[in-house]
Order: structure tokens, then C-alpha cells, then sequence
């Protein structure tokens, strides 16, 4: 047996190893395409060939990803990420929250422009080519296309921003080229607000004031030097009360406006760009939001849609501006109608149409009069999701005068994003699956019932138990015709290679190789999903915890999935929880999220009450707790970016205190990196490894280690602990110079092996002319000891402990550690390592690459630190699977579990045992989301799906007509030799 | 009661076949062939021939006896040369052929240790018992060289557990003492 696994691993180091299958793309792994969920602001119908009047559909989601959309199937035509992966964790949470994005495209232009951070990017709207990107210092706060430029046939881009030093710059880019046209410089501490334009005039809006109190500030600027012409500020009483209450809509058109509310929502106060005077209008009773809809084309007509949102219902209000002297009229009324909707714009030539989507109807009006041009219901009747917003495109039936065509693509509550056309769903998209923050694998609970009924046996006597099965039994052989009429299906489906989906009653149920799992994800926008991972991912159900306002995002701490009772717990950062059913969905408690971070993290302990989730708050402290819900394990924590600290809880009474066990902390300059511990589920199949000469190096099996990565940025160095966390003891460490600390620094481990990757640079000792940079990935055994056939100064005792040292010169027993260090072809993050149900089969580290969009399964064979360096291995080591040492690790395009697919923005994978030992299921979450199963030493254990079983069954048949038919004809001939007289 | 029709000539043929007739050709058989002579004859001679002979005394028959007894508990050692050339040709590795010639090692050598006084259950008398009693043990001991040989092949083959990784499995993994759960 070892032997076969040794060849084995020989086998697999010469061959290459093909991760997937052709035949196995689409039966084995999915991919949902995702781009985020799309923004009010930054959606847009938009023709990308000025003479062809198919349109697209484009936006810059909440994820930072612009793409577009073909409105007619919905499949994405092409995305491009701007939020770009940013190297560590915290760097890049840093960035999204004040991440705002902008995308706006020229009428008739086939370019579309972006503004995200500090970048200005123009993209080919046909095929998402980059045009020209430019950065600036600051956050830009605006973004706007000039329709209307002193050159003929050109749109600039105006671009607003705001400074670190607190100064407002506006450029005017070249639309073709990107090149700065002319800048104009505001260093007064004003908070930029928005951008717009007319005809003559640039507007730069901005908030003068403190917190809470502001007034808006107005510039109008030369559209041609972008010199100041005027400056005023509107109103006296300094009635803003911040940035999100203030819309500005209409840029290019006639008469752009901007509008803004007070804290009650009981005015909207409303001013006409260019002019010094301010309108007010009041809002209907009860109203909690406002939206304003206008078009954004010179030629429109002048009008926009105030809508206004109350608790129960929403409703629309038409203005229209004079444009001789800017008065605001009141043209009608759209009614009150119960639930929530959306409005958006259209416009047509000088016509503007605004659509209404509610509930169960689309509606179309001109910005005109309150006629309706159309109405179609709704037919969806599977959801009852509402819209939250919506952007429409308008079409004009040629041939009759109030004949008309649209077709909307509707955000929902549930974060969907669908496409309504005349009233039908022609598509929709599951956005809501991006941007998830945590996953967990659940298994799928046996039916309730069946484990009630086992429970009562097991409790009953031997006799009154077994009647009572007896009875179970007879009672199920009502389901033996449906199971008997099932057969037939189920030998089909395994001759043709399909997936037989196991469900009982619509239920999902367990199948025998263990492919089918819930997957349970958490999205920053507060929604839970449960998806089936044997089934491409399916949702299962889907359920909002908590409505998390824009802007913000659900910070998950901890998942914890309780298979016993079939629930999971969600922890998150602002003291809140939810515990959901696990195969329904079903909110089971929650506590809403509070508004100050509290918790740091979570961990899983187990306490005499059974396992559960501690939180654990910034400073790394839980405080104290009750006797029955104290760990009994040693918990270790963060206490600050260079120090960790174990924490035991000591019983007094009915109260656990606290306890300082030891603490850890790093040498000045350091800060903690990346930490890795080794996952829960950990089957370790051998104790030891066989070499060639069949002896034995004993593997250095300790729960409780810990790799803390610490770098320091300034002496560009990063030093590798191994600590163990019950005693804080330092195991091992080793220090790589030349790291740079701003690109991400990543750890994984498994059994008793660790991997760090990192970007260094640093001159070979050997020859220091020579120096070596690039993405590097480190890898470490533990052994026992360095000799074979040796088990370490513990010997042959059956438990070790780390706090009672053996007696020994040396004190604990530390590992030997063999180690070696490899050049990666490309960076990796979001690393994990495969699991399997015992650890037979060998090791994938699983990393996704950031620069090609895929997922990489590097086989623990090459990143081995055995193998030989600079000789050819030994037979006894070739028989081991060792290969000699080449420092260049290339990621292999036949190792890329994705292939082909491009999954973008990937922040973590999970991995889960199945059934069948061959198999690990992977789930790889974040902007897409991704699936997939590997077998890192093949498929060794079931049939896959290239095996023909038609032709097997086929061969059966035809050796059995074969025989039957050659069967009589031997008779025949045997008799004859018996009877016939010899001649 | 009617008179039973004569029976079919195939009937008679079945119970009384017609003997075996020579074919129509009139050639003579070849010398030798059994039909050309009679093998009564033969026999008589033979017998004859034996008959003449004047039968071996007791210690003849003894000396003739041990040392066919010899012969038999020398056999197992005369094949091992070319048994053992044929392991070596074989090589270590696992195939049908090796794995044959393993079993074969290990049969003979046992079989022949089980089966020792049915060997030599012909030579023994009531008076050379003792003699053929070491005869005996020379050949258990014959047998064992030979089984020492499939033992050596099999350890060649790397099948003996001999050595520390073989053992491995039935180690146990060394358990903590205490716990440790990360929060991070």
C-alpha cells in the first residue's frame, strides 16, 4: 500500500498534472459572472456605436466593477475591475469605504469614463479597451462629460477632486486623449460636492461651513480656461446638514439643478444652476427619502421628477423650469401608490418620458402632462421583490403616435438585478452573490423526522424499540413504488453521465459521494445565501439578516455552522448576530448591528455548554463569562499589531475570570502580517514519512501551532513565526530579507507544513552581483526530529504537553524544521490548502491569481523543501517522489482549476472534505463566485465522467447475444459428434 | 400378447458394437502397430524374463533402499541453483511471474516438510529405521534451505517487515495534552 502510494507520488511528479478535464467543465465546477450590485447613479442605457441603435447596458457596481451588459440576454459583454486588489487586507478595507465610483459616457460617444480613487480611466464602450487612464492626487468626488466642447465632435471630461491638503481641483480632460485641457484650483477648505454644466457655463458645487451646518457654495467657471467667473453662495441660513442630503441633477442639460432636503424631510429646496435664488417646495406628509430624476441631454426639455419616498408607498412630483428666468412650476402629480418603486428618466430628442416601476406594474408618462402613454403589469409572480431603482430605455413605435416599447433594468431589495421588458422578466442576475464576506460548508441535515424517530429508539427499551422500527420500516414501504419507479431514471441518467439531483419532497438530501453541501454565504450588503454546491451552485434560499445602509457593509467576524442542531450562527463586528436555519434560511435570532465596531474576532470554543462563538474585542480581551459558557481551551488573541496574548479563563464560583496566559510580542518595527493555523478539519493520514530507504521522519504533529508572519516594512525583512499557542513558546523562526511589506504576505498551513508567500528582492549570499526578485512562496516541514526512525526527545509517549516540559537539557521538544523557498511565476493570494476526508490523498495549495483571473492548484509534490538541490535525486529518492530542486515554480496553465472562465476578484477560498476520499470541494467567493471540485491525486475512487459505461453495458449486452445465439449451434454440433455414424 | 417385433439394427448395433473392422484396403499395418502382433506374447516374455531374475537379499534391498532415500532428501538442494537463478532473473518487482515463483518457493519446501514419511514411507523397513531416520532430518533440513530461499526472494521483494516504516500504521499519533483555539 505504501508502496503504490509512493509510486504513485512518483507517477504524479513526472506527469503532469491536468487539474480539469475537458468533459468535466460545467459538470464538475460554476462560475457565476458577477459585477456587483449596480448604482443609481452610475447605470445607463448607452449606444456605443453612434450609428447602430443597439444599445448596452453599463454600470460601476458597488465592487468597483464597470461592465456591460447585453440587455437582451444578459450576459455580460465585458467587465474591467477598478477597485483593484490592494496587497493587504487592511489597506484595501481602508479604501473601499471611502470608495465612491463614477461612470458617465458621452451621448453618441463610444468611449465610456470612469472615476474610481484617484484613477480617470476611459474604456472602449464595445470592448472594455482601456482608452486612457490618468491618476491624480486625491479622491475624486465628481465626474461629468462635457456634451458641448469648442471643438467639433469632441466631449471632455471633467473630473473634480479633492486633495488631501483639503483643496478642490477640477480638470477638463481630453476626451480622446486624456490630456489635461486646463485646471482650475480652489485651495479654500470647502468640501467638494459635484460638478455640472450647461451650455456657457461649468458649475462646481461645494459645501462652505462645518458639520452639520453648511451652505452651499456655487462657482461657474469658463468653459474654455476654466478661469472663475463668479462665485456666490445660495441662502443665508446654513440649512445643508450634509453631502448625502444634497442631489445634483441634470448636468448638460438646459438647466441643470441642484436640490436639496432638511433633516425632516418636510422641504425640498430646490435651485437652478446660474441663479442666485432658491425655491421651495414641501414634501407630503411622512416622507424618509428623496430622489430627483432628470434628463441629462441639452436638447430635453427642462424638466424633473421629485420622488418621494414614505414608509408605505412612494410618489412622483413633475416641475418644469422656465428657462427665460429660471422659475420652478409644479406641471402634476404622480399618485400616491402603497410599496416601494422606482422612477427613472428617458429621453427622446426634446421628449422626456419618466418611468414608473412599482410593485406590480410599469408605468410610462411624459415629462408633459399625467396621461399614461403605457401601462404593463408586471408578470412575476415568483417574487415579490421591490425595486429599489431602475434606469429604462424608451422607444417610439414607429407608425402610431402613443405606441411604446420599454424595457428597464430593475435593482430589487433582494439585490437582484433584472431586466423588464414591456412587462415581462426577460433576465435576471444574481448580484447580490458578490461581494461575500464569509462562506462556510454545511452539511445537509438528515430529515428531521428520521432523526427524531432514531433519537426515540435509542432511548427506548431493546424491545418497544425494535417494534418500533419494524413499524418505521413497513411504514416506509410506501415510498418503494416511488423509489422502484425511480430506478429507471436514475440507470439512464448514470449511462448518460448526468447528475442525478437527490430530493425528497422538494427537499435537498445528502448523496453518497458527498458532493452535495449547503455552501453558506454571507455578502457585505447583509444578505445570507445558501447554495447547493453539487448543483452549479444553485441558491437554495436566500434571506436578509439585516438591511445595512449604502455605503457601509456588514463586517462578518465569524461563521459557525452547528450541524447537531442544523443551525448557523453569523457573528459581526458591530455586536451583532444572526442565527439562521441552515436548510431553510429561516431567521431563527438576530440582534441588529450597532453603530461602534466592538468586536476584533471571533472564536469557536468549546465550552462545557457545547461549542460556541466568543467574541473577542479589540484589545483582545473577552472578559469574564459564566462557568458554563467559559472555553476550556486556551484562546489566543490580538492585542495590537505586534502583540498576541493567550487567554485561559479560571473558574471561581459560578464566574470564569480572565486570565493573561502569556503574550507575545514582536521585536520593535514589526507588525503582524498574516497569521495561519491549521484548519479544523485536519485528517492526518500517516503519523510519518517513508523515505526511499524505508525509514521513517516522524511528522511534527501539533494542534496548536501557530504561523505568525511579521514584517518589517522599514528594515524590509519578514520574519516567520511558529509559536504554540497554548504555552506562547516560540517553535521556530526564520527571517527573509528584501520583503516588501506593502504587497500582500500571505500564510497557509496544513498537517505539519506551512507556506508563506511574499514579494522579496534581495542579492544571493553566494554571489552578490546576483540578485533575485520576485513573488516568492516559502515552504516548511516539521519534523520530530532530524534523524529518521527517531520520534524526538518525547520517544514513544502518547500525548505531550506544551506546559510541563519533558526532562530535558533542551526544554520543550522543538521541531525540526526542513525548508526551501521558490520563485513564483505570478503573485498568489487568498491561499488554502485541499482537504480530504482522511488525508490520504496529496496536498493542493489552492491561490488565485490576481493578474490572470484564475485559481491556481499547485501540487504540494513541487513545493516540497526535500528535494534535492543541485544533483540529481537518488533512486531511493525518486521512489519518494522527489524531483531535483529548480528554484522557479511556473503556474502551470493545466493546474488552473478555473481554465478558462476569468473569475474575477476572489478575496477567499474555502475548502471541504466529501465523501469519497479523491475529492476536496472548493468554493472561491468575492467579486464572482467560483466552485469547482479537485482531486489532487486523481480520481481514484469513483468513475468519472469520461468512463463510458454505454459501451461497457453495451459489450455485456452484445457477449450475451453472442451466446445466446451461439449457444444452440454448439448444442446442435455436440449431438451430432455424439450421434452421426462414422462414415 | 403379440410377439415383439425383431429390434432395429442400430439397437443391436448399440448393445453388441461389430468389431472393429480393418479397412477394405489390403494393405498390411506397419510393424509395431499394435493389430500387427500380439501383445500376450510380450508379456509372457517379459514375465519370463523377470522371473529369471534371482530376487536381492535383505541387506541388498537395505543399501538399495537408503540410498533411493538419499536420492529423495538430496532433491530439494539439486534444484535450488536453478531456482535461485530464476529469482534472480525474475527481479524484485511485482509481477505474476515473481509472485509464482514466491508461491511455488514457499508450497514445495512446506508441502514437502508436511508429506516427509509419505516420501520415504517405501524406502523404510523395520530395519533401517534408524538410517532412514536421518535421512529424514537431512531432508526437513533440505527443505528448510530451500523455504530460506523464498524467504531471501521475498525480502528482496521488500515483502518482510523488517523495517520502521512498516510498522508505521500501527503507531499512534502523539495527543495535546492541552488546547489551544485562535481568534484572529
Amino acid at each position: 500500500m505504501r508502496r503504490a502510494t509512493t509510486l504513485l507520488a512518483g507517477l504524479l511528479a513526472i506527469l503532469p498534472a491536468a487539474a480539469v478535464y475537458q468533459d468535466e467543465v460545467g459538470h464538475i465546477d460554476y462560475h457565476y459572472t458577477l459585477l456587483g450590485v449596480p448604482q443609481r447613479e452610475t447605470t445607463f442605457f448607452h449606444r456605443p456605436r453612434r450609428d447602430d441603435r443597439a444599445s448596452l447596458l453599463y454600470t460601476l457596481s458597488d465592487e468597483g466593477v464597470l461592465g456591460a451588459v447585453n440587455p437582451g440576454t444578459g450576459a455580460v459583454v465585458w467587465r474591467q475591475q477598478l477597485s483593484r486588489s490592494k496587497n493587504t487586507p487592511n489597506e484595501q478595507e481602508e479604501e473601499e469605504k471611502g470608495q465612491q465610483g463614477f461612470a458617465r459616457a458621452g451621448e453618441g460617444e463610444n468611449w465610456v469614463v470612469t472615476g474610481y480613487g484617484d484613477t480617470v480611466s476611459a474604456w472602449d464602450a464595445v470592448g472594455g479597451r482601456n482608452k486612457f487612464w490618468t491618476r491624480y492626487a486625491g479622491k475624486i468626488k465628481d465626474l461629468e462629460v462635457m456634451e458641448l466642447t469648442e471643438v467639433e465632435g469632441r466631449k471632455d471630461v471633467l473630473v473634480l477632486s479633492e486633495e488631501d491638503s483639503g483643496a478642490t481641483v477640477l480638470r477638463r480632460l481630453n476626451g480622446a486623449n486624456g490630456k489635461v485641457v486646463w485646471e482650475f484650483r480652489d485651495s479654500g477648505k470647502d468640501v467638494p460636492l459635484q460638478v455640472s454644466t450647461d451650455v456657457a457655463k461649468v458649475f462646481v458645487v461645494s459645501l462652505r461651513g462645518s458639520r452639520g451646518a453648511y451652505n452651499l457654495k456655487v462657482s461657474s467657471l469658463d468653459t474654455l480656461n476654466g478661469k472663475r467667473l463668479d462665485e456666490w453662495i445660495i441662502g443665508t441660513k446654513a440649512d445643508v446638514h450634509g453631502k448625502e442630503d444634497v442631489q445634483l441633477v441634470g448636468a448638460n442639460s438646459a438647466a441643470p439643478i441642484v436640490a436639496w432636503t432638511d433633516d425632516a424631510h418636510k422641504v425640498l429646496r430646490v435651485n437652478v444652476l446660474g441663479l442666485q435664488t432658491r425655491q421651495e417646495f414641501p414634501l407630503p406628509e411622512g416622507t424618509v427619502g428623496v430622489e430627483v430624476h432628470a434628463p441629462h441631454l441639452v436638447q430635453s426639455q427642462p424638466h424633473f421628477l421629485v420622488h418621494s419616498k414614505t414608509a408605505t408607498g412612494h410618489r412622483g412630483e413633475v416641475y418644469h423650469v422656465d428657462l427665460k428666468n429660471g422659475q420652478i412650476s409644479k406641471a402634476y402629480d404622480l399618485p400616491l401608490l402603497p410599496g416601494p418603486g422606482a422612477f427613472s428618466t428617458s429621453s427622446n430628442g426634446a421628449n422626456v418620458y419618466f418611468t414608473r416601476i412599482t410593485q406590480d406594474e410599469a408605468i410610462l408618462v411624459s415629462s408633459q402632462s399625467h396621461g399614461v402613454l403605457g401601462r404593463w403589469p408586471l408578470k412575476n409572480e415568483d417574487t415579490k421583490a421591490a425595486a429599489v431603482h431602475a434606469v429604462a430605455e424608451v422607444i417610439k413605435k414607429s407608425g402610431s403616435t402613443d405606441n411604446f416599447a420599454i424595457r428597464a433594468a430593475v435593482v430589487t431589495d433582494a439585490d437582484e438585478w433584472t431586466l423588464v421588458q414591456n412587462g415581462n422578466v426577460a433576465w435576471t442576475r444574481p448580484e447580490g452573490l458578490s461581494g461575500g464576506v464569509a462562506a462556510a460548508f454545511a452539511e445537509i441535515s438528515e430529515s428531521e423526522e428520521l432523526a427524531r424517530t432514531l433519537e426515540q429508539e435509542a432511548h427506548a427499551n431493546p424491545l418497544a424499540a425494535y417494534i418500533h422500527r419494524v413499524q418505521r420500516h413497513i411504514h416506509d414501504l410506501q415510498y418503494l413504488p416511488a423509489y422502484l419507479s425511480a430506478i429507471p431514471a436514475r440507470v439512464i441518467s448514470s449511462l448518460t453521465g448526468a447528475d442525478v439531483v437527490p430530493t425528497a419532497g422538494g427537499k435537498l438530501q445528502r448523496d453518497s459521494f458527498g458532493f452535495h453541501k449547503l455552501i453558506i454565504l454571507a455578502t457585505k450588503r447583509g444578505m445570507v445565501y445558501g447554495l447547493d454546491s453539487g448543483n452549479f451552485g444553485t441558491a437554495v434560499w436566500n434571506q436578509r439578516a439585516f438591511k445595512i445602509p449604502r455605503g457601509s457593509k456588514w463586517d462578518v467576524k465569524g461563521i459557525h455552522v452547528q450541524e447537531a442542531t442544523g443551525e448557523t450562527t453569523i457573528v459581526g463586528a458591530n455586536n451583532d448576530f444572526v442565527t439562521l436555519k441552515t436548510d431553510t434560511g429561516e431567521i431563527i435570532d438576530a440582534k441588529a448591528p450597532s453603530g461602534e465596531a466592538t468586536t476584533q474576532s471571533a472564536a469557536l470554543v468549546n465550552t462545557a455548554s457545547g461549542q460556541r462563538l466568543l467574541r473577542i474585542d479589540h484589545v483582545g480581551s473577552i472578559g469574564n463569562l459564566p462557568v458554563d459558557q467559559a472555553p476550556k481551551q486556551t484562546v489566543v488573541t490580538q492585542v495590537s499589531d505586534e502583540d498576541l496574548k493567550g487567554v485561559i479563563f479560571v473558574a471561581d464560583g459560578d464566574t470564569s475570570y480572565e486570565t493573561t496566559a502569556w503574550t507575545f510580542s514582536l521585536p520593535k518595527g514589526q507588525k503582524i502580517a498574516n497569521i495561519a493555523t491549521r484548519p479544523p478539519h485536519d485528517a492526518v493520514a500517516s503519523i510519518g514519512r517513508v523515505l526511499g530507504d524505508r525509514t521513517v521522519k516522524y511528522k511534527y504533529l501539533n494542534p496548536n501551532a501557530i504561523v505568525v508572519a511579521a514584517a518589517n516594512a522599514g528594515a524590509r525583512t519578514l520574519t516567520v513565526y511558529l509559536l504554540d499557542g497554548v504555552s506562547g513558546q516560540i517553535l521556530h523562526s526564520a527571517k527573509y530579507n528584501g520583503v516588501d511589506a506593502s504587497k500582500s504576505i500571505e500564510c497557509a498551513m496544513a498537517e505539519n507544513w506551512f507556506v508563506c508567500t511574499f514579494f522579496g528582492q534581495y542579492s544571493l549570499r553566494e554571489n552578490a552581483a546576483q540578485s533575485l526578485r520576485g513573488y516568492q512562496i516559502v515552504v516548511s516541514d516539521l519534523y520530530e526530529s532530524d534523524e529518521p526512525n527517531n520520534r524526538g526527545p518525547l520517544g514513544d509517549s502518547a500525548n505531550f504537553s506544551s506546559l510541563a516540559p519533558i526532562d530535558n537539557p533542551d526544554g520543550v521538544a522543538l521541531p525540526s524544521v526542513v525548508s526551501q523557498s521558490f520563485v513564483l511565476g505570478a503573485p498568489i493570494s487568498a491561499l488554502e490548502v485541499s482537504q480530504t476526508r482522511q488525508g490520504i490523498t496529496s496536498r493542493q495549495v489552492l491561490a488565485y491569481l490576481p493578474d490572470s483571473h484564475g485559481i491556481a492548484g499547485i501540487p504540494r509534490i513541487i513545493l516540497e523543501p526535500r528535494r534535492p538541490v543541485g544533483r540529481d535525486p537518488t533512486p531511493g529518492e525518486l521512489e519518494e517522489g522527489l524531483v531535483k530542486y529548480f528554484p522557479a515554480v511556473e503556474i502551470d496553465p493545466k493546474s488552473i482549476i478555473t481554465h478558462e472562465r476569468d473569475v474575477l476578484g476572489i478575496k477567499k477560498i474555502v475548502t471541504a472534505p466529501a465523501v469519497v476520499e479523491s475529492t476536496s470541494l472548493v468554493f472561491a467567493y468575492g467579486v464572482d463566485i467560483f466552485g469547482t471540485r479537485v482531486t489532487p491525486s486523481y480520481l481514484f475512487d469513483i468513475l468519472g465522467k469520461g468512463f463510458n459505461k454505454a459501451s461497457l453495458v453495451g459489450t455485456v449486452l452484445a457477449c450475451l447475444v453472442g451466446v445466446l445465439m451461439l449457444a444452440p449451434m454448439v448444442r446442435r454440433k455436440q449431438i451430432n459428434l455424439r450421434w452421426s455414424a462414422p462414415m | 400378447m403379440s410377439k415383439s417385433p425383431p429390434s432395429p439394427a442400430w439397437a443391436i448395433e448399440l448393445s453388441n458394437p461389430p468389431p472393429y473392422k480393418a479397412k477394405q484396403n489390403s494393405f498390411p499395418d506397419p510393424p509395431g502397430f499394435p493389430t500387427s502382433q500380439t501383445s500376450s506374447k510380450k508379456k509372457d516374455s517379459k514375465a519370463s524374463q523377470l522371473a529369471q531374475r534371482t530376487p536381492p537379499t535383505q541387506e541388498e534391498m537395505d543399501t538399495l533402499k537408503l540410498k533411493k532415500a538419499w536420492e529423495v532428501a538430496l532433491a530439494p538442494i539439486k534444484s535450488l541453483p536453478m531456482t535461485g537463478l530464476m529469482m534472480y532473473m525474475s527481479g524484485n518487482s511485482l509481477q505474476i511471474f515473481s509472485i509464482m515463483m514466491v508461491f511455488m518457493a514457499f508450497k514445495n519446501p512446506i508441502m514437502g516438510i508436511l508429506a516427509t514419511n509419505q516420501a520415504f514411507e517405501k524406502f523404510e523397513s523395520d530395519t533401517n529405521k534408524g538410517k532412514v531416520l536421518q535421512v529424514k532430518v537431512i531432508y526437513v533440513i533440505m527443505q528448510l534451505v530451500a523455504l530460506a530461499l523464498g524467504v531471501w526472494k521475498v525480502n528482496g521483494m521488500g515483502l518482510l517487515p523488517t523495517t520502521r516504516s512498516d510498522w508505521l500504521a500501527w503507531e499512534a499519533q502523539r495527543e495535546a495534552v492541552e488546547h489551544a483555539v485562535v481568534g484572529l
